[in-house]
């Protein structure tokens, strides 16, 4: 069962780009791109492993794991996505509960070798 | 005893004047500092929206490096090499700008941890071997033994050295020399780092010492300048190295070469 991945994302052009090379790798791979619709298409299609961009339409995309766990929905791995790499950005992510924080643009080969490295994990979890 | 007559006519005139152009100078000072911090709210603004395309261009440049849409001929793989270079060189040239802007607005802060220094130095030395060999550089790496562990930012110390080796290599002709020190030093007390990168290059005249630590500025302004770039490299470096409580300087003489000095304290909180 190939690894369901939600990229939440507000641009089209990097949704394109990561959407196909993650689907290339063997992924399943899911978008939305304001936190609302991230919350909506989480519950429908749980993601094993969630890929949030910081900066959307109607939020912040933490808001996305936060509305989650207060349903109890949390996916098993939640990944930051951002532009930014200041202290303030990267301990907010960490105290929400991701794993990571990566800065866009991710070298594709670290980003597949990251979430097979997850991917691992959760296989090893169900 | 001569008394000055305040209500006098001519005397009144002269300081109501005096009081207007006082109102007027305020005034402009405030609205020039406004359009200032419009200026350098633009500057963030337009950087991180760049960043968005570029992370496109980018990630589907990699993806047919990576041969993940079919393997590539030798030339095809050197021409999306070439988009992917170009690509993470504006980037880097984009994060310049957004470092810049948010300096001007006061939110840069400090990431502390501690870290040797000869990593940092090992880590820019391998990112610059390619450009080393291809001009055939002297490159010498002289790091007094037992340095003290730095407790700093260390991505902004990678950044700091990492532009002064870049311009030392960029502005020293093939076959030159370019060089890296480092030693501990005690100043009040407080230990610190005294980091030297030098060059044999066309150096820098003394008039033009201050003018290259100002934003914007490039000794050669001129279209055809053969170094191009932000010309926001060391206003950014002292920047960061005044964050963490340093300075930097340097001696040269046009066609003397170019010796940058920084130092940072050892123990640096932000």
């Amino acid at each position: 069962m190939p690894c369901r991945i939600l990229l939440v994302e507000d641009s089209a052009l990097v949704v394109h780009a990561l959407t196909l090379l993650l689907e290339l790798a063997g992924h399943q791979v899911g978008a939305a791109g304001s936190v609302a619709e991230a919350v909506a298409r989480a519950r429908v299609e749980p993601p094993d492993i969630l890929l949030l961009d910081l900066t959307l339409p109607d939020g912040d995309g933490l808001q996305v794991l936060e509305a989650l766990r207060a349903m109890d929905a949390a996916p098993p791995v939640t990944v930051a996505l951002t532009g930014h790499e200041d202290r303030a950005t990267i301990a907010r992510c960490e105290l929400a509960g991701c794993r990571a924080v990566l800065l866009k643009p991710v070298p594709t080969r670290e980003l597949l070798a990251r979430v097979a490295e997850w991917e691992g994990e959760v296989r090893a979890a169900r | 005893m001569t008394r000055v007559d305040t209500t006098s006519s001519p005397f009144e005139a002269r300081l109501h004047m005096l009081e207007a152009q006082h109102r007027d100078s305020t005034r402009l000072i405030a609205e020039l500092q406004a359009r200032d911090a419009l200026k350098t709210q633009f500057l963030a603004n337009i950087s991180h929206d760049l960043r968005t395309p570029l992370t496109a261009i980018i990630t589907h440049a990699e993806i047919l490096r990576d041969g993940l849409l079919g393997e590539l001929s030798d030339r095809q793989r050197e021409s999306i090499n070439g988009i992917i270079s170009g690509g993470r060189q504006l980037l880097g040239m984009v994060g310049e700008i957004l470092t810049y802007a948010r300096g001007q607005a006061n939110q840069l802060t400090l990431n502390p941890s501690d870290f040797a220094f000869e990593d940092v130095v090992r880590q820019v030395s391998e990112l610059n071997e390619g450009l080393i060999a291809k001009k055939e550089l002297h490159f010498t790496v002289d790091l007094q033994p037992g340095l003290p562990e730095l407790h700093a930012d260390r991505d902004k110390i990678t950044h700091i050295l990492a532009n002064l080796l870049g311009n030392a290599i960029a502005f020293t002709p093939p076959g030159g020399d370019v060089w890296l020190h480092a030693r501990a030093e005690a100043n009040d007390s407080v230990p610190e780092l005294l980091v030297e990168v030098g060059d044999s290059g066309i150096g820098i005249s003394p008039e033009n010492h201050a003018l290259i630590f100002q934003e914007f500025a490039q000794v050669d302004s001129s279209p055809s300048r053969q170094h191009h770039g932000t010309g926001l490299g060391l206003t950014i470096a002292r920047r960061l190295i005044e964050l963490h409580g340093g300075r930097i300087w340097l001696e040269s003489e046009l066609g003397q070469g170019s010796r940058f000095y920084f130092t940072i304290p050892t123990r640096a909180d932000g």
